[in-house]
């Protein structure tokens, strides 16, 4: 394949969502309406085909040119070079693609899951007016994702960071008329920001350090190794900072209060932004950033320490959750804890971090597919109850909703980690890396700690999954009153998504994990050391046990003996309110930062009202007030004015006498 | 210690004494008679310059001035007669409207109530005959006209 | 303090002078007008004391005492007129003053000047004023031109002025009387400091013209201003239309 091609391809992953979404944004009202998801759809195929014939063709006849890779290799990324954006100085940032292995399976998965959820949401959006604006911004969100993973230097990705983030706000806030949807969207937006503050810092520090922002030029071997002796602290700081951002984006501890709330945006957005991508996006940074990470072993910690935090918590909130999508949510914070946690792993020391990174970007991929699985099946069961979310106003929808049913079964199968499907071997890899980190290395005790939150987790992950199944597809029949007479099952725009992503939940895990072949690939990734692929069994027996005690409380508690989580609920009264009211992070939030912020806007309305506005209203009236005495003298009398010149007369002869005088 | 001249010591006291009547006085008449004072206080100076220097040209000047104060004083008294018309009397006091939009009206709402004509006391006045009209004649009328002429 | 006693002959007529119209002013109320006489009489008394001429040798005792009656009739007349309650006595009063005014003329070498004064003034323009007092204020003196408006500070200032004045020509005094001894030009030049282009040549044409005969000014007007004298003509023409177009027209039978 020439090189034109090549570009030309590559060009094209984020070149054609960039094309629907313009043609969307501009024409779609007018030209499109409700077929608006045809350019949308047929743009992200086309993505999905080229990233396809990059990860299959082009990549790896790049790595058949490298040969073997020693652990600090910089050859190898594809790059197609687009346009010299900034030069200037020292910093050269232009405009270009860079694409290694890593980069690869994200585009896969990204316009996979994409163009699922796009045709899903053809069906879900079915009558929704603002129609061709959802699949511009689903197109315009798109596009960022892939410019995102597609960047060669940390300007560019924090670039298309922004953008993911502005297209999420879009779309969090689709029903922008609802004051709750507005307010999400705001609230994502703005924690986001507040990670966006560290990843500048860390941008900045890294150009400081490195004079330059390219991902090539910055892992450069012998610069990272010289500094690493030098000055360690300055990498951690790095680090730190770029961990901030991750935080921001990916809905960790503190800042992940946003993702529940944003499930006021319309399902197939959840789906695609709050369980697949963009979320991700934090995780995808970490992981670009390894060869700094490498040389942190602090910073991967506190990486691990956030993750194992944010997990748990966010576990216990789900239990007591009875939103499905809110349950959904809560969970997708919880395994973004958990890629953070494998992430962190490679703190044991450095032969530990190629295998600690490849689980966590295994979780990920295999995440992606069951948790928009997940999300797709909740968007059916409330597009056929009526836009009703609320668990305890149906169960026992198994006959009426059978696809549904059996797609949310997988899904929530392989969330639970039951074997043999997806999320069973991406846990387990997981659990694994951490076991080799509490077994060798330096920071045993503490990744012993992270180990035991993270089976605990697992256990509760089950159980709130399948309390959420059970609740919802078993138990007598009841619909609500908006379900209307007869619930029809999701149309084929909604069936066909469902079943092929809980094909993917099933078979994927399989199908690329144990057989290596995405750990094979993924460590053909520059910048990530190879590491050992070993298969814990321990680990995995443990988490077998896990996940099935886990299904097996929650069938107990919810099927067979409905009333005791009553009982629960009361004798535990104090935790109870505290895991469903989540913990009350917001409410903490609002003490500390919200009200300080209102009484500080108070009193600049004050200073504002009386200071500065009374300064201005001063100089304005200050005319007025030197005026005030030379009014009186138009009384409108004629004698005054004549009185007035008589006294010009006077200092006119004056004058003259003066001058006079000095003669 | 020098001395003044008596002559244009006397125009300027005619002319400060000219001037403290126009600006205290309320009569729009003598206050046209203070201005005409004034100017003859200034023709009194220029006159005195005109012998100390020798030539005419103070008296020339003094000559223009003369012929000004002509004009003004017609001009005067026509406006006079146009405020007279509007405001029933001289008091300068009544045309006192262009004052500041803050301040309040010099006159109180009595002083500007329109004076009433006055009585007259005589009936039956000789008119004279209004120029460029034609004069209406009532039949009673004619004799007297034909006796008055 | 020293200035005001080195000034004494100027400040205290002033001083006596104001009070003096104050007094006289009309105020609503009747004052005793002989306090204001007596006190404008002292103000002229001791102001006279520094004015020329004063002298009463031979050669100007005529010219010293007719200055004194006239100057004293100017004087008084013109505050009678500007204090009077009556607007038919102030333009009488005015009268008075004209004549006056005339008589100084006369004394100046300006008989023309003199003469004309009283057929404009005495003869024209008082005349008309009368006769609107007569049309529009038939009762004579009313409410308003009994009170008078900031009597204090109109004469305040204006004795001020008059102040500045006096010291002004106390000041430029030597030079005015050597203007009177020696003629124009050099003193003149001097005060302000240009040549006027317009002086009479001293000799014309063999008779010279002395200021103030019927033939010089004859010369002086329709020689060199000439064109000032057209201007006048033209400027008596518009007033006269002008004061047609603005009078008020009547209806039958009122003004």
């Amino acid at each position: 394949m020439s090189e034109s091609t090549r570009d030309l391809i590559l060009w094209l992953i984020p070149g054609a969502p960039l094309a629907a979404a313009l043609l969307l944004a501009l024409t779609g009202k007018l030209i499109w309406k409700y077929k608006s998801h045809l350019p949308c759809a047929a743009a992200i195929a086309v993505s999905f085909v080229c990233s396809l014939i990059l990860l299959f063709d082009i990549l790896p006849k790049t790595w058949a040119h490298a040969g073997e890779h020693a652990e600090h290799v910089l050859s190898g990324p594809v790059v197609a070079v687009g346009y010299n954006w900034l030069d200037v100085g020292s910093v050269h940032v232009p405009i270009e693609l860079r694409a290694d292995a890593m980069t690869g399976i994200m585009l896969a998965m990204v316009t996979g899951v994409s163009l699922l959820v796009a045709i899903f949401g053809s069906g879900y959006m079915h009558h929704d007016p603002g129609y061709p604006r959802f699949f511009a911004a689903v197109s315009g969100f798109v596009f960022s994702m892939c410019m995102l993973v597609l960047s060669s230097s940390y300007l560019m990705l924090f670039v298309f960071w922004e953008a993911v983030g502005v297209c999420s706000y879009l779309l969090i806030g689709f029903w922008f008329r609802k004051p709750s949807a507005a307010a999400a969207a705001k609230k994502a937006f703005v924690i986001n920001r507040i990670g966006d503050f560290g990843l500048i810092l860390g941008i900045f520090l890294i150009w400081t350090t490195f004079g330059s922002l390219r991902f090539d030029e910055v892992f450069n071997a012998d610069r990272l190794q010289t500094l690493a002796m030098t000055d360690p602290q300055l990498i951690t700081t790095i680090c730190l900072l770029l961990f901030v951002g991750a935080m921001g984006k990916s809905a960790q501890f503190p800042l992940h209060v946003w993702l529940p709330d944003a499930m006021e945006g319309p399902t197939p957005v959840s789906a695609l932004i709050h369980a697949a991508t963009m979320v991700t996006a934090g995780v995808y940074l970490v992981a670009r950033s390894t060869p700094l990470f490498m040389l942190a072993p602090t910073a991967q910690m506190v990486v691990a320490a956030v993750g194992a935090i944010t997990a748990l918590i966010a576990a216990i909130t789900a239990l007591t959750q009875t939103d499905l999508k809110r349950v959904m949510a809560y969970s997708t914070v919880s395994q973004l804890g958990y890629m953070f946690m494998a992430l962190g792993a490679g703190a044991a020391g450095k032969e530990f971090v190629g295998f600690a990174v490849m689980a966590a970007m295994f979780h990920l991929f295999t995440h992606a597919y069951f948790k928009a699985l997940l999300f797709l099946a909740s968007g059916s069961v409330m597009h056929s109850m009526g836009d009703v979310i609320d668990m305890r106003r149906f169960s026992g929808l198994k006959h009426a909703l059978p696809i549904t049913h059996w797609t949310f079964l997988c899904g929530a199968a392989a969330l639970a980690g039951i074997p043999p499907l997806a999320g069973f071997w991406s846990k387990d890899e997981i659990l694994a890396a951490l076991f080799s980190g509490a077994t060798h290395g330096e920071h045993r005790m503490f990744f012993a700690v992270i180990l035991g939150i993270a089976l605990f987790t697992a256990f509760l992950t089950a159980f709130y999954t399948f309390r959420a199944y059970y609740m919802t597809f078993h138990g007598p029949e009841r619909f609500p009153e908006e379900a209307g007479h007869h619930p029809h099952d999701a149309p084929p725009a909604m069936a066909w998504p469902l079943r092929i992503l809980a094909i993917a939940a099933l078979g994927i895990g399989l199908a690329v994990g144990p057989t290596h072949l995405f750990g094979g690939t993924f460590h053909h990734t520059t910048g990530i050391p190879e590491g050992e692929h070993g298969m814990n069994f321990l680990m995995m027996g443990l988490s077998i046990v896990i996940g099935v005690a886990g299904w097996f409380l929650a069938k107990v508690l919810y099927v067979d003996k409905t009333d005791v989580p009553q009982t629960l609920a009361r004798q535990f009264g104090p935790l109870y309110r505290a895991s469903y009211g989540k913990l009350y992070f917001d409410e903490i939030f609002m003490f500390l930062v919200v009200f300080p912020l209102k009484g500080l806007a108070y009193l600049s309305e004050l200073f504002d009202k009386y200071v500065v506005d009374a300064a201005v209203d001063g100089v304005g009236k200050i005319p007025g007030i030197l005026s005030s005495a030379p009014q009186r003298l138009h009384g409108g009398f004629v004698q005054s004015y004549a009185f007035v010149m008589w006294i010009g007369v006077l200092v006119c002869v004056a004058f003259v006498l003066q001058a006079l005088a000095g003669m | 210690m020098n001395t003044i001249n008596g002559y244009l010591a006397v125009g300027a006291i005619l002319f400060t004494l000219g001037g403290i009547g126009f600006l205290t006085r309320r009569n729009l008449i003598l206050m046209i008679l203070s201005a005409e004072l004034m100017l003859h206080g200034v023709s009194l100076t220029l006159t005195t310059f005109s012998k100390l220097h020798g030539n005419n040209e103070g008296q020339v000047f003094t000559i223009f001035i003369l012929t000004v104060a002509a004009c003004e004083a017609g001009l005067a008294l026509s406006l006079i007669l146009n405020l007279y018309q509007k405001s029933r009397s001289l008091n300068i006091d009544l045309w006192s409207l262009f004052h500041e939009s803050d301040l309040p009206d010099p006159l109180s709402p009595e002083e500007r109530a329109p004076r009433p004509l006055p009585e007259s006391t005589y009936e039956n006045l000789p008119k004279l005959t209004p120029a460029g009209r034609p004069l209406e004649l009532s039949r009673g009328d004619r004799k007297e006209t034909a006796t008055n002429v | 303090m020293n200035i005001i006693l080195d000034h004494w002959h100027l400040l205290l007529p002033l001083l006596l002078g104001a009070l003096a119209v104050w007094w006289l002013m009309p105020v609503g109320y009747q004052r005793p007008r002989i306090v204001g006489a007596l006190a404008g009489i002292g103000a002229l008394v001791v102001l006279a004391d520094i004015l020329t001429p004063k002298s009463l040798a031979a050669e100007a005792a005529v010219e010293t005492v007719l200055f004194y009656v006239f100057a004293l009739g100017a004087i008084g007349s013109a505050a009678l007129m500007v204090t009077s309650s009556n607007p038919v006595y102030g333009a009488l009063w005015f009268a008075l003053t004209t004549l006056s005014v005339c008589g100084l003329f006369v004394l100046q070498d300006a008989p023309f000047l003199a003469a004309s004064t009283i057929v404009v003034y005495a003869g024209a323009i008082i005349v008309t004023f009368l006769f609107v007092i007569m049309l529009a204020q038939q009762a004579g003196a009313t409410n308003y031109d009994g009170r008078s408006r900031h009597p204090v500070g109109a004469t305040f200032m204006a004795f001020i002025l008059l102040g500045t004045m006096l010291y002004g020509l106390q000041l430029a005094g030597k030079d005015v009387e050597r203007i009177g001894k020696n003629g124009p030009s050099a003193t003149m030049s001097r005060v302000t400091g240009t040549r006027s282009e317009l002086t009479v040549p001293a000799v014309v044409d063999g008779n010279a013209a002395p200021v103030g005969t019927l033939h010089g000014l004859g010369r002086a007007l329709f020689g060199d201003y000439l064109f000032a004298v057209e201007m006048a003509g033209t400027l008596l023409l518009v007033a006269s239309i002008g004061a047609i177009a603005m009078a008020p027209r009547r209806a039958q039978g009122t003004l």
